[in-house]
């Protein structure tokens, strides 16, 4: 979970890393007059994206008529799509120099890393295609809590190096990049950045801005954290969620659109829903879909979503699956899989013929189901769908599941895609 | 079915690579021992999972739990460190605690040094992760996960983890299976079923199926694993799946380039998500790790990887081709095999409710004690020893028997608790009285590693002093020396003679242990077993146990010798054969209508105890006329009834207590003696293997213990 600036700022207090003096946080130009300001201020759009600088989103006001004038101007701003909603507004900083600091996680060892460069300020992502010297890398393998003192004397020394200036400098240094590592780890940080550095005049580290990155697996331990930061529950990173995708969170289980929610539907192609068994599954499955329609239906087929059943789905959520498909009217047939390793068949076949019955009653769309079931509780499973079959067959009609793993899913989505463009001609016949 | 030897197996190498040390125990013991850390609900039923599969679950870890035991059978231990000091052989462990705790679970199972470990929990904390990480790096431990759904070895059948049995090994003729196969390596679960799906419908043998974990961080990664399973001599091609996300196919792809010699072998990967939307890329702070590297993307690490030389497929039909063409067309055994084992599998009736005791196995004419034939023990063993036996299911050490010796010695000293026995009062009753009342064996623990046998020591020993109190015997019992054996007292108890004879008091003891158990079907087990199941304390289930040994239950020793003690005085008064007093004696009492006692068993036709009771009763020089016509009463009833109904324990028994001279009744008080041992071990199993208030049906019951072995000398 990202946290905004403010917020980052908060957190680097609490270990004793300076932070500019923050007035508030505003949503309207009004706001200013509550503030207790003292000229010159800066303004910064609140917006959990990189870049906002050079976007025009920090503003520096020598007065409150000039506050209230910028203030105005970028609350309307749109940063990268992000639209601006709130501005900080903190103290100036006379700097003398600004550096970079970093923590996160290497992704090719998992340890943790440190990174400092005395080029701080500016595009850092530059400096380091670039001017890959100008940063300092140390991996901290055996996961201290605090960042052994040696190393944070080589960023010091290194930093001090890159700035110049008196000597002094280097104890306020080590110290600055100590409590970030301390940051990072006390907090469960993915992500503890400070970019720029501020040394100012007297020669005192301000992170002047802070980047912070919770790791969602450890949010159930900060609980002390959201209470200082005054958050109630967790905040999604992503784009918003789509209509179905909230219905299928309501529902408990997850669901991904890989089409725009409004998207027209193009008359030569098929679109495909998926009800796989497993996340993983659920990724392949979209390829197999379009490589199987590429390989026998000229490209025709584009698959409509992702979906992870969780384990062991309850019948209710099983149907709610289903439902959720045939209710988007962009699918013209649905795949699916059951490979019950740990989640059963009985349940899931159950869930899918409910599904069926229920719409045929209600007189809802109703679009053919293809797909395989193997695994835990087959032969209760099989006899459930057949009786089924025979006591409500107007219902099924459209529903195929080919019982146990004779044919390998890649041939079941074939004959699936197939069926799909029988059942749209008829349609349309 | 013909398995891989467990030491030629690709499991065995992967322990050898960070414990080689345990290789040759492995091959002389010749399976692989693992342990099950984390006991909630998935632990505990992926214990049983595997163990049927054919994994050799030793233990289950869980802290409190101690002492207890899962699926019946599967002991459980507080530590990991407790569970090696008596399992030092544990080459692999299967993690499935919560989240939050997973971090303790995982350091304890590393800094244990078990070489291969399956972390199942799925989204522990980053900061947690680094910390096993590190602890795994320094002991070398190949770790699967966190989030691996396990791992699972066809050849060898075994699995660690999750995984469903949807796999095909070598088969070099029908039944008997080769090492031989290709190597899937997965971050997903359910992509590791449909791969081995596909292959095995070409006839792609697995030789091991290894899930590495979905979680962002693991442990073991793709260019940790394939140059590993590469330098397994059996492995022919390594098939890896991976996907979106992450650099672990970069990373492979670059360490291929580096190090091409640690990749001799053919590979192919998989990679899904190729028309998935771009998930979240990398902070900032990644992309100046690795600057300029594009990865996390499909194109990134196909590019990757193709250029290393690696074979990309992205769906089934290509992974087929690609590793039919790495394998020139071999395939490992008819695909036909592969579809019946899954059809087999998949439509097999559902298993016959049954649940485990690991007690007395009893069968027609066999009566085993955690393996030791009971006659032995009747012959060899005493009570102490005995109780010993049935509670702990081993013998004690010598330094363990002295131990219950002093305390059952001490336990018999202590005053009675303050019961009357009612006029024409069962004596079964009064003794649970007793065991109800009685503040001093209250006071004793039940839990803890020795709670169970201590307790059931200390009451033996009270039920001496009970005993002696209800049969008016007290001055005989507190005329023992402080140093007398524990058999002394019990024969003070019983007989309430002052004087001990030592043959006498050892076949008094030989008829206390001839009535210790059982198994869970007599009404007294039963009864003991439901008050154990709602978790009444010791005392009370005792009780119940005792209590429902009645004249119906229990009661036919008493009844047999009187009636032996009849025949042998008709015969004596007279002058006439025992066989022909008997005769006599039986008509009567078939002619009244009168039952007999003693004779009949529903499960022996020749009871076990019996003769070795008979031939005890010779040696202590007890025999006399009862046990004579106590071996001829069974030929006799046929003779006049027409049927077979051969003498049992109680008859005989009943028989030895009247040539002893003993009260008739004592007969009864002997079987209730012994069953107290015999109730107190199913009390505890009970209480340590079954759940709260379960149904229990005593029909489905079934010996999980020890096979047959016999008693040492």
């Amino acid at each position: 979970m990202r946290l905004y600036e403010y917020e980052a700022k908060k957190v680097f207090e609490t270990v004793g890393l300076r932070v500019p003096r923050q007035y508030g946080v505003i949503h309207s130009p009004a706001d200013l007059d509550a503030l207790a300001l003292e000229f010159p201020v800066m303004l910064k759009a609140m917006v959990m994206i990189g870049g906002r600088g050079k976007a025009g989103g920090i503003k520096k006001a020598k007065d409150l008529a000039e506050a209230k004038a910028i203030a105005e101007k970028l609350l309307k701003l749109v940063i990268k799509g992000y639209p601006v909603e709130a501005l900080l507004v903190e103290e100036v900083v006379s700097e003398a120099g600004a550096c970079y600091l970093g923590v996160t996680t290497n992704p090719a060892t998992f340890s943790v890393i440190v990174m400092a460069s005395a080029e701080g300020g500016v595009d850092i992502e530059r400096v380091a295609l670039e001017k890959p010297e100008a940063i300092l890398k140390r991996e901290i393998p055996a996961n201290d809590a605090t960042l052994p003192a040696a190393t944070a004397r080589e960023f010091a020394s290194f930093l001090h190096a890159g700035l110049g200036g008196d000597q002094s400098l280097e104890a306020g240094l080590q110290e600055a990049v100590a409590k970030l590592y301390q940051a990072f780890q006390q907090y469960d940080c993915k992500v503890a950045e400070v970019n720029p550095l501020i040394v100012t005049t007297d020669g005192t580290p301000i992170a002047a801005d802070a980047k912070v990155v919770l790791d969602d697996n450890a949010l159930y331990r900060q609980g002390a954290l959201f209470e200082l930061l005054g958050i109630k529950e967790s905040r999604h990173d992503v784009s918003e969620l789509t209509r179905d995708e909230q219905r299928a969170r309501d529902a408990g289980f997850l669901f991904v659109d890989l089409l725009p929610q409004d998207a027209v539907k193009d008359p030569e192609k098929l679109y495909v829903g998926l009800v796989p068994g497993g996340a993983g599954y659920g990724i392949f499955s979209i390829d197999e879909v379009v490589n199987v329609g590429n390989r026998y239906f000229d490209g025709q087929a584009v698959p409509v979503n992702f979906m992870d059943s969780g384990g062991g789905p309850t019948l209710a959520r099983v149907a709610e699956m289903f439902h959720l498909l045939m209710d988007k009217e962009i699918v013209d047939v649905i795949v699916t899989s059951r490979f019950g390793g740990i989640s059963s068949c009985a349940v899931f076949i159950r869930g899918l013929i409910q599904c069926l019955r229920d719409r045929h009653e209600r007189g809802l769309r109703m679009l053919p189901v293809h797909g395989r079931m193997v695994g835990t509780d087959l032969p209760g499973a099989r006899e459930y769908l057949t009786r089924a079959k025979a006591e409500t067959p107007e219902s099924l009609k459209d529903l195929e599941i080919i019982v146990g793993n004779q044919k390998i899913m890649a041939d079941v989505i074939r004959e699936g895609l197939a069926k799909g463009l029988e059942f749209r001609a008829k349609q349309t016949a | 079915m013909g398995r891989v030897p467990a030491h030629e197996g690709l499991l065995c190498h992967l322990i050898k690579y960070a414990r080689p040390d345990l290789v040759e125990k492995i091959a002389e013991a010749q399976q692989i021992e693992t342990i099950v850390v984390g006991l909630g609900r998935q632990g505990t039923r992926h214990a049983g999972m595997m163990r049927d599969f054919g994994t050799t679950v030793t233990a289950g870890i869980a802290a409190g739990r101690g002492g207890q035991r899962i699926h019946e059978t599967i002991p459980v231990y507080d530590s990991v460190a407790d569970c090696l000091s008596e399992h030092p052989q544990i080459a692999a462990a299967s993690i499935w605690r919560h989240y939050s705790s997973a971090r303790d679970a995982a350091l304890e199972v590393i800094e244990a040094r078990i070489p291969l470990v399956m972390l199942i929990t799925e989204g522990i904390p980053m900061r947690d992760v680094r910390d096993i990480l590190a602890a795994a790096r320094a002991r070398k431990t190949v770790l699967f996960g966190g989030n691996t759904p396990g791992v699972i070895f066809p050849p060898e059948g075994v699995k660690i983890g999750m995984l469903p049995d949807v796999f095909y090994p070598e088969e070099t003729s029908p039944g008997e299976f080769g090492p031989r196969g290709v190597t899937i390596i997965s971050r997903s679960g359910a992509i590791l079923y449909h791969m081995s799906d596909a292959l095995a419908s070409a006839g792609i043998a697995q030789n091991a199926v290894l899930g590495i974990g979905g979680d962002a961080a693991n442990g073991s990664t793709f260019q940790d694993l394939v140059p590993l399973t590469m330098a397994y001599e059996n492995t022919d091609v390594v098939v890896i799946a991976g996907e979106i996300g992450g650099s672990k196919e970069e990373l492979l792809a670059e360490d291929i380039g580096a190090h091409p010699e640690k990749y001799p072998k053919p590979l192919v990967a998989l990679i899904s998500g190729a028309h998935a939307p771009e998930g979240k890329t990398m902070g900032h702070a990644g992309a100046i790790v690795a600057p300029g590297q594009e990865f996390g993307t499909f194109r990134s690490k196909k590019k990757a990887l193709e250029a290393a030389g690696v074979t990309v497929v992205n769906n089934q039909t290509d992974l087929i081709d690609a590793v039919k063409s790495k394998l020139n067309g071999k395939t490992y055994f008819e695909v036909s095999r592969y579809y019946d084992k899954m059809k087999t599998t998949w439509e097999a009736l559902p298993k016959k409710p049954e649940w485990g005791t690991l007690i007395t196995r009893v069968a027609p004419n066999s009566l085993l004690i955690s393996g030791y034939p009971l006659e032995e023990i009747i012959a060899r063993g005493t009570l102490l020893q005995t109780a010993h036996l049935l509670v702990k299911l081993e013998l004690p050490s010598a330094k363990a028997l002295e131990t219950h010796e002093v305390a059952a010695r001490k336990a018999a000293r202590l005053p009675a608790p303050p019961v009357e026995r009612r006029e024409g009062q069962d004596l079964s009753a009064a003794l649970a009285a007793c065991f109800l009342i009685d503040s001093e064996l209250a006071a004793i623990p039940q839990t803890g590693k020795d709670g169970p046998v201590g307790k059931t020591v200390f009451a033996l020993g009270r039920f001496a002093r009970y005993l002696a109190k209800l049969l008016g015997n007290e001055a005989a019992l507190d005329a023992a020396g402080a140093k007398e054996p524990f058999s002394g007292i019990v024969y003070r108890a019983v007989t309430g003679e002052a004087e001990l004879v030592t043959d006498r008091a050892r076949m008094i003891e030989t008829m206390i242990v001839a009535s210790v158990d059982h198994g869970v079907t007599p009404p007294s087990a039963q009864a003991t077993c439901i008050a154990a199941s709602v978790r009444a304390d010791y005392q009370m289930a005792i009780a119940s146990g005792v209590g429902a040994i009645t004249d119906v239950h229990g009661g036919a020793g008493a009844k047999a010798a009187a009636f032996f003690r009849q025949c042998a005085e008709k015969a004596e008064a007279e002058g006439i054969d025992q066989s022909d007093a008997t005769h006599a004696l039986l008509t009567e009492y078939m002619q009244r209508g009168q039952r007999i006692e003693g004779l009949g068993h529903r499960v022996h036709t020749q009871d076990p105890r019996r003769n070795v009771l008979w031939s005890m009763a010779e040696r202590w020089g007890v025999a006399g006329p009862c046990t004579a016509v106590s071996k001829i009463v069974g030929d006799i009833f046929e003779k006049v009834r027409g049927m077979s109904l051969p003498i049992n324990v109680d008859g005989v028994i009943g028989a030895i207590v009247a040539d002893m001279g003993l009260r008739t009744d004592l007969a009864k008080a002997l079987f209730v003696y012994g069953r107290v041992a015999g109730l107190s071990a199913h009390y505890f199993e009970e209480v340590a293997s079954q759940p709260q208030m379960r149904r229990i049906n005593f029909a489905e019951a079934v010996y999980k213990g020890k096979a047959a072995r016999s008693f040492p000398d």
